[in-house]
């Protein structure tokens, strides 16, 4: 990306995204339209400062350009309308009641640009008992039912700890919004998508609600016990908090797990069966608990794998950020954070004619790229910008040059 | 140009997809879950099956009843919904021979052979995008297909494993636990979605078909809300914390917790200043605004275990539904009830949004399948059922001749 914000390349390039999402479901969703050369900009209030030291901001806001803009000033709306008529698409994830009381609903978007796409990500959806009703990912996920299949004991939920219903809604936006965009191409007209934050856990536990419909389904295991896999879970190794995943899909995997083992008390024939492993679950986990609890982690993972076993090491943030298949595979990114220096991101999953890494840009300075956008993007005069950033409807960074300054 | 808003039956030709075809030889769940989106959107997706057993989610339950265990299982029949299925052997002369053909038609590729794989079977990256310039073929295989790991076998703790994400579920001081079922697949269909749909736009622009190589560990890796930035920016790792939230570095916070109630569990997500206002006005005990002990997310944080016995003695006598009408409606918190399968069938907001639709199987009977989490104005997508398997290899193959 050139500092005006042209993409060269990405197979998204050409599109315009108008991006007032906020947290994380919305931006990270946005991130990958950025990853892929749309022109994404980003509308923040202002006079809600930007929490950038914990990093995840900055994470998320890479390839953006950021337009400090107040919408409950009417001038500030002129310029979200007029950004509305020259863009593809509009996403958000307030509240339903905030986009239809700035009237900046979609139908009032549309009178704008027909062919505008925009895409709400409220908590609950933007009609229904519940839809003014907060949601986060943890919470999310609770009514959707993740936490009542995790868990060590039948009556004690889990969490996921990683407050899951945030990027299953933020990717679930993307691909409604390219088809959507698609078929504005094949058929014209925009469309309106509603994302609600907390059915995007529902989707991924699919085949246990099509059982549970059926009266077909009851929770057998708990842990991470599994049902056709045995033996199965994470057995403590060497070192304070440092765990090896085992899980054994079929006899053949045991017979290599046997092997790389090598404990007398594996060699019993009943074992050579999934029945018969299953039912001396217990004693086959304290033998691999056993093995295990003086070897490194990484060791193990290399010698079951070597021989066939499927295994990990339960990778903590740093031994991720380290990992050797991930380095070897360029997977990450650094970018340069300026007053926090060149830090490691991940880099982007989906495959494909993204822009080259070595082009990505860091997170943009709230409002530093106001000036750009409303001058080169949208054609206002200097006088205007100084007279917007006077009565504060737009937020430029920094104090504006005076005309004799520029050029 | 019609009013599209008029129309009341959704049919294929005025979806998005209408005239793409798909060849899935993909199995289980990652795949298959990419397709299911393409179908639904529009698009003709032949499933080719391996004879005779075909894909093998067939064999893993949970199990619908039924008298053919193989056509009953909820997993191939969720992710397998409006595909037609085709019986073809690619391991065989003949068989890869019928799948070029179709393949040289197809607009899509979905498969997941892995680098041993397509060792053992002499399968080249480039087999059928040399056929057809315009075909976008996505492979997903846990680790990818270059690279230290690219031989390995991997199955979903294995993946949450090595992804970053077993090590943050569960107890600090117990064996950390795995998201159910197959989360990592489901993650990396959604996002095999994402990328045939961008992989489209382009071609719909350049002409240009792509071979797209995925892997689920990465999947994984974007995926993260912020383990990684606690350590690159705090230098703090992120660790478990059961029913709790993280009590160290710069995203400690009390009020992201689950707590029992009269009747199960409520997860809680107050994180903010002003939910921390709302939690303890709605706790009666607005006196902790002012107590320096807890004047801070941090110091919060690390009386989370005292915070919560004031909620629970709060919960004493109300269910998780009055709880959560209370905390969102009266004080506006990010609250909700911890529901099991059975209730979240029949959650009204969920019914409103018309999440869950009946669907008739031949041999598995009726059942609710989970539809899409967005709802759209103009696009209706399909929602139909999973083939038997080889229920359409003479319809398709058939046509070959």
């Amino acid at each position: 990306m050139n500092k005006s914000g042209y993409v060269e390349g990405g197979s998204l390039s050409g599109l315009r995204v108008l991006d007032l999402t906020r947290v994380w479901a919305g931006p990270l969703a946005t991130r990958i339209f950025g990853d892929f050369g749309a022109q994404i900009i980003k509308i923040s209030d202002p006079r809600t400062p930007v929490a950038n030291t914990n990093g995840v901001n900055n994470k998320l806001n890479r390839n953006k350009l950021s337009l400090g803009l107040r919408l409950d000033k009417d001038s500030g709306k002129g310029i979200f309308r007029d950004l509305v008529a020259i863009s593809d698409v509009v996403i958000e994830n307030f509240r339903p009641r905030v986009m239809r009381n700035l009237s900046l609903a979609y139908d009032q978007l549309k009178a704008i640009n027909h062919d505008i796409v925009m895409c709400s990500m409220p908590g609950f959806g933007m009609e229904g008992p519940y839809s003014e009703y907060p949601a986060y990912g943890t919470t999310a996920e609770a009514i959707a039912g993740v936490p009542s299949l995790i868990g060590y004991e039948p009556s004690v939920p889990m969490p996921t700890g990683i407050a899951y219903g945030d990027p299953i809604s933020g990717l679930h936006a993307i691909g409604a919004v390219l088809a959507s965009l698609r078929n504005r191409d094949i058929a014209g007209g925009g469309q309106f998508i509603d994302v609600a934050l907390a059915a995007g856990p529902v989707i991924t536990i699919g085949e246990f609600l099509v059982a549970s419909s059926a009266d077909s389904y009851e929770r057998e295991v708990y842990g991470n016990k599994h049902t056709h896999q045995s033996p199965h879970g994470a057995y403590k190794a060497a070192g304070d908090d440092n765990w090896i995943a085992i899980s054994v899909t079929n006899d053949q995997e045991w017979m290599s797990l046997r092997s790389v083992a090598d404990d007398d008390r594996l060699s019993d024939p009943r074992f050579f069966e999934f029945e018969g492993r299953k039912q001396n679950e217990k004693l086959i986990d304290q033998v691999i608990s056993e093995w295990v609890a003086n070897r490194e982690a990484v060791d193990l993972m290399n010698l079951l794998q070597n021989a066939g076993v499927p295994a990990g090491r339960v990778a903590n943030s740093r031994q991720f950020l380290n990992d050797p298949h991930l380095a070897a595979r360029d997977f990450f990114v650094w970018l340069d954070e300026q007053e926090f220096g060149p830090k490691q991101y991940e880099g982007q999953s989906i495959p494909g004619n993204y822009v080259d890494k070595s082009n990505w840009e860091p997170s943009h300075q709230m409002g530093q790229d106001s000036r750009y956008i409303l001058e080169d993007i949208l054609g206002y005069s200097d006088e205007q910008c100084h007279s917007l950033a006077s009565e504060g409807s737009v937020a430029f960074n920094r104090e504006l040059p005076t005309s004799d300054q520029r050029d | 140009m019609q009013d599209r808003h008029s129309q009341n039956e959704q049919t294929a030709e005025n979806l998005p997809l209408r005239g793409i075809k798909v060849v899935e030889a993909a199995q289980g769940v990652a795949g298959p879950f990419c397709g299911r989106f393409l179908a639904a959107l529009g698009a003709k997706v032949i499933k080719v099956e391996r004879p005779p057993e075909g894909d093998w989610s067939r064999k893993i339950g949970p199990f619908l009843p039924g008298n053919v265990r193989s056509e009953c299982s909820a997993l191939y029949l969720y992710n397998n919904m409006g595909k037609e299925s085709v019986l073809l052997d690619w391991e065989t002369e003949s068989g890869m021979s019928a799948l070029e053909t179709l393949v040289s038609s197809a607009d899509i590729l979905i498969e997941d052979w892995d680098r041993a794989y397509r060792e053992e079977i002499g399968l080249t990256t480039d087999r059928f995008t040399s056929l057809n310039s315009e075909l976008i073929e996505i492979c997903t295989t846990p680790f990818g297909l270059t690279g230290p790991y690219s031989r390995w076998k991997s199955t979903p703790i294995v993946q949450l494993a090595l992804g970053g994400y077993l090590y943050l579920t569960g107890n600090s001081s117990e064996e950390p636990l795995m998201l159910p079922g197959h989360q990592p697949d489901y993650l990396t269909g959604l996002n095999a979605h994402n990328a045939v749909q961008i992989a489209l736009w382009e071609r719909a622009r350049s002409g240009r078909g792509q071979f797209l190589e995925m892997s689920m560990m990465e999947n994984l890796g974007v995926l993260h809300q912020f383990t990684f930035e606690m350590e690159t920016y705090s230098g703090v790792v992120r660790n478990r914390n059961g029913l709790q939230w993280n009590k160290v570095g710069p995203f400690a916070s009390y009020g992201i917790t689950t707590l029992p109630c009269d009747d199960g569990y409520v997860a809680f997500g107050a994180s903010t200043e002003d939910q921390w206002e709302r939690l303890c006005a709605m706790l009666g005990r607005e006196d902790l605004l002012d107590d320096p002990e807890f004047d801070t997310r941090l110091k919060r944080s690390q009386k989370s275990d005292t915070l919560d016995s004031l909620i629970t003695d709060w919960m004493k006598g109300k269910t998780r539904q009055e709880v959560f009408l209370e905390g969102s409606e009266k004080w506006f918190l990010p609250v909700a009830p911890v529901l099991n399968l059975n209730e979240v069938l029949r959650d009204p907001q969920f019914v409103q949004r018309n999440l869950f639709q009946p669907l008739s199987h031949p041999e598995a009977g009726e059942a609710l399948y989970p539809t899409f989490p967005f709802a759209m104005s103009e696009i209706k997508p399909i929602v139909a059922r999973a083939p038997l398997l080889g229920e359409h290899t003479s319809d398709v193959l058939g046509g070959l001749a």
